[in-house]
C-alpha cells in the first residue's frame, strides 16, 4: 500500500538510454523554440522507442504526429502496458514517456498523454494489489507536475451565472444588483501544490489532474485512446455495462455478465472520489457527445456511462447520480433516429425564382 | 408521360422571373448534355435575364435537382466577389441604376434584390462545397456570404424594409458558417463562427436563434477545445463575460430555458439534462434546483422533478429538504418503489437516529423491489438496512430493543457484505460497527481489509486502524500506523492524525512530546487560516479539518491529565474565545474545578454542559457520579443519572465504573463486582477517540 518510492530520483538518476538518444535529450531546458531541436528530440525519441518495441518502428515516422496517430505503435506500447508486470521503476517504456514528456516538446507530449487513459486505469486498478507502480507513478507525477506549472497552482473557478445581470449574449430587465450576490462561485479545481512523490491520500487527485491535462487537449487525440479510456471506466466503476434499468438483456446473457462482474470486481473497482469521478466525466462527455461520427467511440463511451450510473446509485453519490443520470438520457436521445429536418438546406419548390 | 414515371416522381419544375415563367424540361436536358452555356443562352432569352441572373438561375436549378457538381461548375462560372464589389455602397451611389432598369423600385430594393441574388448564389456554392465534402472551402464561401453582407448593409436594413430572401439566406448563413467549420476541423474558427452569429445583429428568427445557441453550448460543453474569453470589443461595460467554456456554455443553457419558459421556443428536453450535467460537474446543484424549480407544471412528470430536486438538495448538504421531496414521490399514491430515491432517502435517514425507523422502512422497500435487472441494488439496500437500524439501536430505550436491533444491523451488513463484497464503503462501516461493539479482532480485519482495497488512498482509513490498535492497547502499533499516515498525506491534511497522534502520546505519559504536537498542530492550523481564502473547498477532509478550538481543547485535557489546573485554565481561556459554548470545554471545566476542590463550580459546569447537549454522557457521568457521593438523599439521583448514561452508551467504562461505586456503597456487593469487571473489560478496549468521531 505505500508505494510511494523515490520514483524521480529512480528516473532520473539513472542514465537512460545514452547509447541511442544523444546527450541532454532529456533534459527539460533543451532550446526548444528552434525547429532543428524539437526535430531531433523527436528523431531520438523514435530511435529510442524502437529500441524498447518488440517490432521495429516503420521507417516513414518521422514527425510526432505521424507517432501519435500510429495505430501499430500504439497497439505495441499497449501490449507493453498492459503486461502484468509493468509500470515498475525499472520499466523502460515508462522511462521512455518519462523522458519524453519531460522533452517539453509539444507534440511529443500528446504522444505520451495519448496512453494517460492506459497508465492511469492500469495504475488505479493496480494499486491495491501492492505491486511497484513506481514507473506508472512517474509519469504521472510529471503530467501532474506539468499542469501545476502552466497553472501556476491556481484554482480553476466558474463563475454561474445569474440571469437577472445582463451578460454579453441577453440583457436584463431588472436593474443590476450588487455584484457579490449575482454570482455562484464554483471551484472546478482546487489549488495545486507540488508533489514530489505519490501520497497515498492525493493519488485520486493527481490522476485527476493528469486526466484533466488530458481532456484539455483531447480533440487531438486519437480515437483510440478515447476508447481505452472508456473501457478502463467500466473497470474502474466495477459493474459490468449491462447492468441499469433500461437492459432488455436475456436471463442467460445477465448471468454472463454477472461472471463478469466478479472477475472484473476483484481487480479493477476503485474508489471514486469527486476529484477523480469529475474529470472522468468531463472525459466521458466528450466522448459520448463530442463526436457523432465514431460509432466505437459512441458505444465505448455508452457502456461507462451505464457502468458509471450504477455505482453512482451504489454509492448513493447525489451529483454523480445527477450527472451520469444526465449523460444517460442524453446518450439515449443520439441514439434515437434523427429527422433529416436541415434548417440549413434550402428549400425546394416547383417554381423557382430570383 | 413515361419520362416522368422512370424519373420516379421526378417533379415538373419551373423558372420564373420579370413575370415570366417558363418550364424547365429543355433546360434541364441541355444541362445534362453538358452544355452550360447553352442552357444559360435559352434562360436569357426565356426569361430575359443578364448573364450572371441566368447563372444564378442555373446554378439554384442544378442544386435542386441533386446535382450539387454541376451546381458549382454553373457558380464558378460567375465572378461573385466582383459582384460584391459593386454591390457595395460606393459604387451604388455613383451608378444608380447599373442594369438600365427603368423602374421605379427604389435605390435600396434594386440592391437588396441584386444582393439577395448573389449571396443566394454564393450560399449555394457553399452549400455545393459540403456536400461534396470540401468543407473548408465550403466555410470559405460560406463567410464570404456574411462579410459581403457587413460590407454591403454597413449601415443595417431596417426591419421592416428588409426582403424575406435576402433574410433568409443571411439567417441560413449564420447558422450554417459554424457546423462547416466544425465539419471541418477548424474549431477555433468555429467558436469564432458561433460568436460572430450571436453578438452581431443578423436579425435571426428565434428559432435560428435557440438553434446557434443550443449548438454552440454542446460546442463548448463537449467539444474539448477551450475556447477563450469573447473579444473586449463585444463587452460591455457591467455586463457578464464568461471566462471559460464551462462559464459561457452554462450561460447559453440558461438563457435557453429562460426562453423556453417565457414561451418564446419550444420545450426541448435535452436543454435541461445538458444544464443538468455542466451544473452538477461544477457542484452547483443548488443552482440546478432553481432551474427546475423555475419549469412550468406539466413539462415533467412531478414525481420527476421532485426526485430531481431531491438530488439537487442532497447534493448541496440540505438533507432534510431532499428528504421532505422524498416523501412526497415515495408516497404510496405516487411512485413507492423508485429505487434511487428509496436509496437516496434511506441514506439520508442512516444519518439521523431519529430518523433511522423511517429509513428502515425505505431500505426494506429497496430490498424488495430489487428484481430482476435491478438485482444488482440488493446488496446497497442491505447496506443501508444495516445503517438505519444500527442507528436506530443508539435511540432505543431498552436493551432488549437494542440489542435485537444491533444483531439485525450485523445481519444485514454481513448478507450485504457477501453480494458486495469489494464495496470498500462496506467494508469501512462493517469495520466502525465491530470496532463500536468491542469486537476489535473482527475490526482490525476490516481496517486493514479496507486500507488495503483503497490502496490507503482515504484517510479515515488509517484512522480508523490507528483507533483500533489504540482500543487493543497497541499504542505503539498505533503511532506507527498513525506515523505512516503522516507520511502519506499533504501538511494541509494531516490535522486529525496530528491530533491522534497527540493523544496517543498523552495516553503513553510522553507530555512533552505531547505537547510538541500539539504545538505543530497549531502552527498549522493558524497557517491554514491565512493560506486560504473562501476557495478552499472539495478536498476529501473539508469536513474533519482540525480547529484551532480542539487543539486548545485537547491542550487543556493534557493538562489536566497531570493536575496542572492553572495551565489548563489557561488553555481553557483560549478554547472558549473561539467557541463560547462548547459542552467539551464546559466538561473539562468541571473536571478542573472538582480537581481544585471546588465542587459547586464543578457541578454548574456539568449542568451547564447538559443544558447545552443534554445526551453528552461524559458530564452526565461526572454529576451522576458527584451526587452519588453527595449523601443519601442524592444517591438516586446520582444513580439514575449513571443509568441514564449507559442507556445512550453502554460501553462507557468511566460510568460502569462509578455506578459500581454506588452499588459498593449500598451494600451490593455482587452488583458492584459486575460493574467494576464491565468498566475494566471496556478501559481495555477504550480508543482513545470514539470510533465514532471519524464518521
Amino acid at each position: 500500500m505505500s508505494d510511494d518510492s523515490p520514483v524521480l530520483e529512480i528516473l532520473t538518476n539513472t542514465p537512460t538510454s545514452e547509447t541511442t538518444s544523444p546527450a541532454g535529450t532529456s533534459k527539460p531546458t533543451l532550446d526548444i523554440a528552434s525547429p532543428s531541436g524539437s526535430l531531433s528530440k523527436t528523431q531520438s525519441a523514435i530511435r529510442s522507442l524502437s529500441s524498447i518495441l518488440p517490432t521495429t518502428t516503420p521507417p516513414d515516422l518521422c514527425t510526432a504526429l505521424s507517432l501519435l496517430h500510429d495505430h501499430e505503435v500504439a497497439s505495441n506500447i499497449s501490449f507493453l502496458l498492459r503486461q502484468p508486470n509493468s509500470g515498475a521503476g525499472d520499466d523502460n517504456l515508462c522511462r521512455w514517456l518519462y523522458d519524453t514528456f519531460q522533452s517539453g516538446e509539444p507534440d511529443l507530449q500528446l504522444v505520451v498523454l495519448r496512453f494517460l487513459p492506459i497508465i492511469a486505469g492500469l495504475y488505479l486498478s493496480r494499486v491495491s494489489l501492492s505491486k511497484p507502480l513506481a514507473g506508472f507513478e512517474a509519469v504521472l507525477l510529471a503530467l501532474y507536475a506539468h499542469e501545476t506549472t502552466s497553472r501556476a497552482g491556481q484554482p480553476i473557478t466558474v463563475n454561474v451565472p445569474d440571469l437577472s445581470h445582463p451578460s454579453v449574449y441577453h440583457e436584463s430587465v431588472s436593474p443590476t444588483k450588487n455584484n457579490s450576490t449575482a454570482f455562484n462561485l464554483a471551484v472546478l479545481s482546487p489549488s495545486l501544490e507540488p508533489l514530489g512523490t505519490v501520497r497515498s491520500t492525493k493519488r485520486a487527485r493527481i490522476v485527476g489532474v493528469a486526466l484533466e491535462l488530458y481532456y484539455s487537449k483531447i480533440f487531438q487525440m486519437p480515437i483510440g485512446s478515447k476508447i481505452d479510456f472508456c473501457d478502463f471506466c467500466v473497470v474502474w466503476a466495477g459493474h459490468e455495462a449491462d447492468v441499469g434499468k433500461d437492459s432488455d438483456y436475456g436471463a442467460s446473457e445477465l448471468l454472463g455478465a454477472n461472471e463478469s462482474r466478479e472477475r472484473m470486481g476483484k481487480e479493477g473497482r476503485i474508489p471514486l472520489p469527486w476529484e477523480l469521478l469529475q474529470p472522468v466525466l468531463r472525459i466521458l462527455g466528450h466522448c459520448l457527445l463530442g463526436t457523432r461520427e465514431n460509432k466505437e467511440l459512441f458505444d465505448a463511451a455508452w457502456a461507462a456511462c451505464r457502468s458509471l450510473s450504477a455505482r453512482s446509485i451504489h454509492d448513493i453519490d447525489p451529483r454523480a447520480i445527477l450527472a451520469t443520470g444526465s449523460l444517460l438520457r442524453l446518450g439515449k436521445m443520439a441514439m434515437e433516429p434523427k429527422d433529416d429536418y436541415d434548417p440549413t438546406e434550402v428549400q425546394t419548390s416547383g417554381v423557382i425564382t430570383i | 408521360m413515361e419520362s416522368g414515371e422512370l424519373g420516379g416522381g421526378r417533379e415538373v419544375r419551373e423558372v420564373f422571373a420579370n413575370g415570366v415563367s417558363m418550364k424547365t424540361a429543355e433546360v434541364e436536358a441541355k444541362l445534362d448534355e453538358g452544355n452550360i452555356q447553352e442552357a444559360e443562352s435559352s434562360l436569357r432569352e426565356g426569361l430575359s435575364l443578364n448573364f450572371e441572373e441566368a447563372r444564378a438561375l442555373l446554378g439554384k436549378l442544378e442544386y435542386q435537382r441533386g446535382n450539387v457538381e454541376g451546381a458549382l461548375r454553373v457558380f464558378e462560372g460567375i465572378d461573385l466577389q466582383a459582384a460584391i464589389q459593386r454591390l457595395q455602397p460606393s459604387i451604388a451611389e455613383k451608378v444608380p441604376s447599373r442594369k438600365g432598369r427603368s423602374r421605379t423600385e427604389s435605390m435600396h430594393a434594386v440592391s437588396q434584390h441584386a444582393a439577395s441574388l448573389v449571396l443566394e448564389a454564393i450560399y449555394l456554392k457553399a452549400k455545393s462545397l459540403q456536400k461534396l465534402g470540401r468543407l473548408s472551402e465550403a466555410a470559405h464561401e460560406c463567410k464570404s456570404v456574411l462579410d459581403a453582407v457587413e460590407r454591403i448593409f454597413y449601415q443595417g436594413i431596417p426591419d421592416a424594409q428588409v426582403e424575406s430572401k435576402l433574410q433568409e439566406t443571411v439567417s441560413q448563413a449564420v447558422e450554417l458558417l459554424p457546423e462547416l467549420w466544425k465539419q471541418a476541423g477548424c474549431y477555433h474558427e468555429a467558436i469564432s463562427a458561433y460568436r460572430r452569429a450571436l453578438l452581431s445583429q443578423w436579425n435571426v428568427d428565434n428559432d435560428c436563434c435557440t438553434r446557434i445557441q443550443k449548438g454552440f453550448a454542446l460546442f463548448l460543453l463537449y467539444g474539448g477545445v477551450e475556447a477563450g474569453p469573447p473579444s473586449l470589443a463585444v463587452q460591455i461595460d457591467s455586463s457578464y463575460v464568461p471566462k471559460n467554456n464551462l462559464e459561457e456554455a452554462i450561460l447559453l443553457l440558461m438563457i435557453l430555458m429562460r426562453k423556453f419558459i417565457l414561451g418564446k421556443t419550444q420545450w426541448d428536453p435535452s436543454v435541461m439534462e445538458h444544464l443538468t450535467f455542466a451544473l452538477s460537474l461544477c457542484c452547483q446543484t443548488p443552482v440546478l434546483a432553481k432551474q427546475l424549480e423555475e419549469i412550468m407544471p406539466g413539462v415533467y412528470p412531478r414525481v420527476d422533478r421532485w426526485n430531481s430536486l431531491a438530488l439537487c438538495y442532497s447534493g448541496a448538504g440540505q438533507d432534510k429538504v431532499a428528504l421532505n421531496l422524498l416523501r412526497k414521490s415515495l408516497h404510496k399514491h405516487e411512485r413507492p418503489d423508485d429505487l434511487t430515491a428509496l436509496l437516496l432517502a434511506a441514506k439520508i435517514c442512516s444519518e439521523d437516529s431519529n430518523l433511522a425507523a423511517e429509513g428502515v422502512e425505505y431500505a426494506r422497500r429497496t430490498i424488495n423491489n430489487a428484481q430482476g435487472i435491478d438485482e444488482h441494488i440488493k446488496g446497497v439496500g442491505l447496506r443501508m438496512l444495516g445503517l438505519c437500524l444500527g442507528k436506530q439501536a443508539k435511540v432505543s430505550s431498552s436493551d432488549f430493543e437494542r440489542s435485537r436491533l444491533e444483531s439485525e444491523a450485523l445481519k444485514s451488513l454481513d448478507e450485504a457484505i457477501a453480494l458486495d463484497h469489494n464495496n470498500t464503503d462496506l467494508i469501512f462501516e462493517l469495520g466502525i460497527q465491530r470496532a463500536e461493539h468491542r469486537n476489535l479482532d473482527a475490526a482490525l480485519q476490516y481496517a486493514k481489509k479496507f486500507l488495503d482495497e483503497t490502496g490507503g488512498s482515504i484517510l479515515k482509513g488509517w484512522r480508523l486502524l490507528a483507533l483500533v490498535f489504540s482500543a487493543q492497547q497497541r499504542l505503539t502499533d498505533a503511532e506507527v500506523v498513525t506515523d505512516a499516515a503522516l507520511d502519506e498525506t499533504t501538511k494541509w491534511e494531516q490535522g486529525p492524525l496530528l491530533r491522534v497522534k497527540a493523544k496517543l502520546k498523552v495516553s503513553q505519559s510522553l507530555l512533552t512530546d505531547a505537547i510538541e504536537t500539539y504545538r505543530y498542530l497549531l502552527a498549522l492550523v493558524q497557517a491554514q487560516r491565512k493560506s486560504y481564502g473562501p476557495l478552499r473547498k472539495f478536498t476529501q477532509v473539508e469536513d474533519d479539518k482540525v480547529n484551532e478550538f480542539e487543539v486548545w481543547h485537547g491542550l487543556a485535557n493534557l493538562y489536566s491529565s497531570i493536575s496542572h489546573w492553572k495551565d489548563v485554565e489557561i488553555c481553557l481561556g483560549k478554547a472558549k474565545e473561539l467557541k463560547q459554548y462548547s459542552v467539551e470545554a464546559l466538561h473539562t471545566e468541571g473536571i478542573m474545578w472538582e480537581g481544585c476542590g471546588q465542587i459547586e463550580e464543578a457541578s454548574a459546569a456539568y449542568i451547564n454542559g447538559l443544558l447545552l447537549e443534554p445526551c453528552y454522557v461524559p458530564c452526565k457521568v461526572l454529576i451522576g457520579a458527584l451526587m452519588s457521593k453527595m449523601g443519601p438523599m442524592a444517591l438516586p439521583v446520582g444513580r439514575s443519572l449513571l443509568s441514564d448514561a449507559l442507556r445512550i452508551d453502554p460501553t462507557n467504562h468511566m460510568a460502569w465504573y462509578y455506578l459500581g461505586m454506588v452499588y459498593r456503597d449500598d451494600g451490593r456487593i455482587a452488583d458492584a463486582a459486575d460493574c467494576f469487571q464491565a468498566a475494566s473489560m471496556l478501559e481495555e478496549s477504550n480508543p482513545i477517540e470514539s470510533f465514532g468521531s471519524i464518521l
